[in-house]
């Protein structure tokens, strides 16, 4: 009795460790796409409205995806205290708390680091230059991640579960 | 007596106009400035920066280096130098990191702060078919300082409204930094709030504000005072501007800075024939100087302009040397005060 509940509190949790890695691939595409819109309403402010950057910012995140949100809020804010951090530092703290939380992998993050540089730093023409090249670069990983995520979500949940599995015949 | 020197009190907490332009300056410059001595602060008429050359202020007796301990340097080699860093900080703050939504501003060279400060910008400048279009590679910055002199038009406006109690015609005549617009402002005011003195009520002002010098416009509400019944068209070429408010605000009085092209005469003769009265201010330093000038001369020959007041600095910024009737073209007596 005692052998056949430790048999499946193994399979119960190789299987959850299955779906957590699963999920994240899952998460991914997702998020991107997230991106991509809360971008594009930052180039509409940029290019259409001419809105200042803290503000742009906020009402970005007002708008966009919960879960992308935090990274445009926290820049806006950080350039609100106007304690002389420039645009990239603010961006760059926003990353660094939001990436961590997120499903995003170290490529995405070095889009998200390549467009701190030159946000607000020039003319209209060449921030939406920008803007529009780190959308480019984010489609192409989310045509990665998309795949990717066809292929492993079902990949790991299974692996989880038979992995499981295998340990416990492995161990009867 | 207490709601007064609460008054008072809140008064000296306010920020000086000096702290407010250290909150746009990155934090090592802001430790440095804020620690120079109260008497330079009261008289700090510009912050220079310039990259890779020393940190200076422009104040009423000449210039001075500032050193890194936040003193006034007399000598080069104790003056702290401006790195990369620091401009392209001080550019993201005085841009609020967003330099894409300051194209026209860049075009014109400077950028209006809150508070009214101005602080002109040089680098690269790019052009399009001749035409400034944008400024690139940012590298220096001029923050001017402003400060509102309140009760400088106390002493002209006498000599500004007939015994009916209506404001004539004015143009004032000066040569640059001659605290022309200092004046400007202050009649603006005083026309706008009324003069009890004079047993004249306020009047609606309608300004054209081209250079956003005289109300000092941050995004588009003026930073100065200018009077209870002021309009402002901020930014605006004044031709255009005069127009306009003749059109839509009903202005008693029009006034504008630095008349000189032949189109803003036009305009100005425009305001003449609605009936509005018109005040503003020419560069130079006599009435045959500007006599010289084409556009000027037809508005001596139309005898619109009824009063002159020339200012100089002999007795000091913003002395009025004279005040001239434009009909008779003679002096009112007003001489040095």
């Amino acid at each position: 009795m005692l052998k056949f509940l430790g048999a499946a509190a193994v399979v119960f949790s190789c299987t959850l460790i299955g779906m957590t890695v699963a999920s994240s691939y899952s998460r991914r595409p997702g998020e991107i796409r997230s991106l991509l819109n809360a971008l594009q309403m930052l180039e509409t402010e940029v290019s259409y409205g001419a809105t200042p950057l803290p503000e742009a910012l906020t009402h970005v995140a007002e708008r966009c995806d919960p879960r992308v949100a935090p990274l445009f809020s926290r820049t806006g804010e950080e350039l609100m205290t106007m304690r002389g951090i420039t645009a990239r530092e603010a961006w760059e703290t926003a990353l660094n708390q939001y990436y961590p939380k997120s499903a995003l992998t170290r490529a995405d993050r070095g889009i998200l680091l390549e467009l701190g540089n030159s946000l607000g730093v020039s003319d209209r023409e060449d921030q939406v230059k920008h803007l529009v090249l780190a959308k480019e670069q984010l489609k192409l990983e989310q045509a990665k991640a998309e795949e990717a995520s066809l292929k492993n979500t079902k990949v790991y949940n299974y692996l989880g579960f038979l992995g499981g599995l295998t340990i416990v015949l492995i161990l009867i | 007596m207490s709601v007064l020197r609460q008054i008072q009190a809140l008064d000296i907490n306010k920020a000086t106009p000096v702290d407010e332009v250290l909150n746009l300056l990155p934090p090592n410059l802001r430790q440095m400035l804020s620690e120079l001595p109260p008497a330079v602060k009261e008289t700090v008429e510009e912050i220079r920066i310039r990259q890779g050359r020393p940190l200076m202020l422009g104040l009423a007796q000449g210039d001075g280096y500032v050193s890194e301990k936040g003193a006034v340097a007399s000598c080069l080699s104790e003056a702290y130098v401006v790195n990369t860093n620091d401009v392209e900080r001080v550019t993201q703050l005085v841009s609020r990191s967003s330099l894409y939504a300051l194209e026209e501003e860049l075009r014109n060279g400077f950028i209006t702060l809150p508070g009214g400060h101005r602080v002109g910008i040089t680098g690269k400048v790019l052009t399009d078919q001749g035409m400034v279009k944008n400024i690139k590679y940012i590298s220096g910055f001029n923050f001017r300082i402003s400060r509102a002199v309140k009760g400088v038009a106390d002493r002209v406006l006498p000599y500004l409204i007939s015994p009916e109690g209506r404001f004539f015609h004015t143009v004032l005549v000066s040569p640059p930094r001659c605290g022309k617009t200092t004046l400007l402002r202050d009649l603006i005011r005083r026309l706008s709030e009324g003069i009890p003195e004079l047993g004249f009520p306020g009047i609606n002002v309608g300004v054209v504000d081209e250079r956003s010098e005289i109300a000092g416009c941050y995004r588009g509400i003026p930073q100065r005072d200018i009077g209870p019944r002021t309009d402002v068209l901020d930014a605006c070429p004044k031709a255009a501007g005069m127009m306009m408010l003749l059109r839509s605000m009903g202005p008693s009085v029009i006034a504008t800075d630095e008349i000189g092209r032949q189109e803003d005469v036009a305009a100005l003769e425009e305001v003449l024939n609605a009936g509005v009265k018109v005040l503003t201010t020419v560069h130079g330093s006599s009435l045959e100087e500007l006599a010289d000038r084409p556009a000027l001369r037809y508005l001596f020959k139309i005898k619109a302009i009824q009063r002159f007041v020339l200012l100089g600095r002999s007795k000091g910024v913003g002395t009025v040397e004279d005040i001239i009737d434009g009909r008779t073209m003679r002096s009112l007596g007003v001489k040095r005060c």
